[in-house]
């Protein structure tokens, strides 16, 4: 800009436009985010417990404490498992559901609302109504596979089976998610490939393999870090579903994390432990702001 | 050709049972929500045959005597003022971000999306602590504040994404005009981001209305629990499940979200998708 006289767009403007718009946000995130993570920190470094009253200083005593509880290690691996199959089923089947509805069916406008819906449920509710579903007793999924003289597990109650609920039920919830990001992606791809693809002579299985997955590709990857992120942060579905148990077989990180700050009145130690998982997302997350940060430059 | 018949045949016949899937949990539960505590477990499958009497016993007993209508009011209230204060803050922030070069401004913008990602799990002691030393432990308002705090950055990161979508030009044109910041945002943006204030809006409440962790840190009190908390409340130890009572507290707080769902599919999608496709 050349012009002499200050406009809106000034610099001088610019800066006090700046702090009066985005200031309070910033400002208010500082306070009621940025800080409780620094406090959070902070409490990590002392053995506190209000219910006993002790508040000392044990440096890093709470990070080599977990070092050697075997609990943290089995919700650190439970989560593991927990994050990966998820994401895996959802991702290949959410992708499959976006590449059916691509079809154009008639009255798929209406299956889509359905499937869309649990994901706006309250994840307990979701895992509470569940627990109806799957009860070994009168639950109407173990009466259905009674009828084919299928297995009928135990869903939640037995040690082989437990994380696998958790997952299934994760899964119902949260395959639609997948299936909404890829399917606009599948709606939004330039048609020209396509029929350029069909001159060509490719057969369907070409095109799909060849063409609409790697054009897919970034849309995927975006919904599979997403919801990597969630789940590995999976805290109500687990409560409402499994109560992390049986024994400690469904206990994720944060369930765990909550147990020790809530249950058991150890601000420090799970600080510590909320520390662990801060980390683990900072970096998934950097992970996820490259990912979009290229899609924002392709837009433009 | 009747190769293609058969092919979209199956198709419409897969249509047909991924529908049966997604829905049937859901009559399931409306079915068990109309059942006596007796006939949960005798009734395999549990019979169409409904007693008026017993239907008004269970929503009547999930909505008065259990306080469910006063858990849904204050998941009204808490998500109604949330999502509002989260706009008032964040509709400014975003069209500094989408439309004003600062310095450290692509930073700071990361940075807000970045914590959109933190687990609750690390700032519930904190933010119940806090919320205790400004005395607003176990009220509404000490779970807005740390709610505003965790949807600005979601709302935030909508919003650029449609600020985004707006020519700049317009912004120009008006300032060349004379026109303020403040007076492009209010009379210029404001109409035109509509439909991402609508979008922000609708991401900001789901999440608000199902957040459950921090609410269990700041809220003791029976009569300021939200939905999540009060449907927490039906899994104890001590005592079995009432599934009959478990399968109403599922209908009554799932009929609202789906009633809900029904105006906002388009929106739905808009909003998983900022960012994600363009």
């Amino acid at each position: 800009m050349t012009a002499a006289t200050p406009t809106a767009g000034h610099p001088l403007h610019t800066r006090r436009d700046v702090l009066l718009l985005a200031g309070p946000t910033v400002l208010y995130l500082l306070v009621f985010s940025v800080f409780p993570l620094l406090y959070s920190l902070a409490i990590s470094f002392f053995d506190w417990n209000p219910t006993t009253s002790s508040f000392d200083w044990v440096g890093l005593g709470n990070f080599t404490g977990l070092l050697t509880d075997p609990v943290f290690w089995q919700a650190a691996v439970n989560t593991a498992i927990f994050t990966s199959v998820s994401i895996a089923i959802q991702v290949v089947l959410g992708t499959v559901l976006a590449l059916f509805f691509n079809l154009r069916l008639r009255g798929a406008w209406f299956v889509r609302g359905v499937l869309i819906l649990p994901m706006l449920l309250t994840p307990v509710v979701v895992g509470l109504m569940w627990r109806a579903l799957l009860n070994p007793d009168w639950g109407m999924v173990n009466w259905l596979l009674g009828l084919f003289g299928l297995p009928q597990p135990l869903w939640t109650a037995d040690p082989a089976v437990a994380l696998a609920t958790l997952v299934i039920v994760d899964s119902w919830q949260w395959t639609p998610f997948v299936m909404v990001i890829v399917f606009a992606r599948l709606q939004a791809l330039p048609q020209d490939v396509f029929e350029a693809s069909a001159v060509d002579g490719a057969n369907r299985r070409q095109t799909l393999l060849r063409i609409t997955l790697p054009l897919l590709a970034p849309a995927i990857a975006f919904a599979a870090i997403f919801r990597a992120i969630d789940a590995f942060r999976a805290f109500d579905v687990v409560f409402g579903l499994t109560y992390g148990g049986p024994g400690r077989l469904t206990t994720t990180l944060s369930f765990y994390t909550w147990e020790n700050g809530f249950s058991f009145q150890q601000y420090g130690y799970a600080s510590a432990l909320a520390y662990v998982m801060v980390i683990v997302a900072t970096i998934a997350m950097s992970l996820l702001v490259r990912v979009v940060s290229i899609r924002r430059e392709d837009a433009a | 050709m009747t190769g293609r018949i058969l092919e979209r045949a199956l198709a419409y016949l897969v249509l047909v049972i991924i529908g049966i899937i997604g829905f049937a949990p859901f009559v399931i539960i409306l079915i068990l929500s109309t059942k006596a505590r007796f006939q949960i477990a005798t009734e395999v499958p549990p019979t169409l045959v409904f007693d008026l009497a017993q239907i008004e016993k269970n929503y009547r007993d999930v909505l008065f005597q259990r306080g469910f209508l006063g858990y849904i009011w204050n998941s009204v209230v808490v998500t109604a003022l949330s999502v509002g204060v989260s706009l008032v803050l964040a509709t400014p922030a975003a069209y500094a971000f989408s439309r004003i070069r600062f310095r450290g401004r692509d930073r700071a913008a990361s940075t807000i999306l970045s914590l959109r990602f933190m687990p609750a799990v690390a700032v519930a002691i904190p933010v119940m602590l806090m919320m205790r030393f400004i005395n607003l432990d176990d009220t509404l308002p000490g779970l807005v504040i740390p709610y505003v705090a965790f949807s600005l950055p979601l709302v935030v990161w909508i919003l650029i994404g449609f600020f985004d979508e707006i020519p700049r030009e317009l912004d120009d044109a008006a300032m060349v005009d004379g026109c303020t910041r403040f007076g492009v945002l209010n009379r210029i943006m404001l109409p035109l981001v509509r439909p991402g204030l609508i979008v922000a809006a609708i991401f900001a409440a789901i999440f608000i209305w199902n957040e459950f962790l921090v609410g269990l840190y700041v809220v003791n009190s029976q009569g300021l629990k939200t939905i999540p908390l009060g449907a927490a409340g039906l899994i104890s130890a001590e005592r079995p499940i009432d599934w009959n009572i478990a399968a109403t507290v599922g209908v009554v707080t799932i009929i609202p979200i789906f009633i809900f769902s029904l105006f906002i599919q388009r929106y739905i999608v808009r909003g998983i998708t900022a960012g994600a496709v363009k």
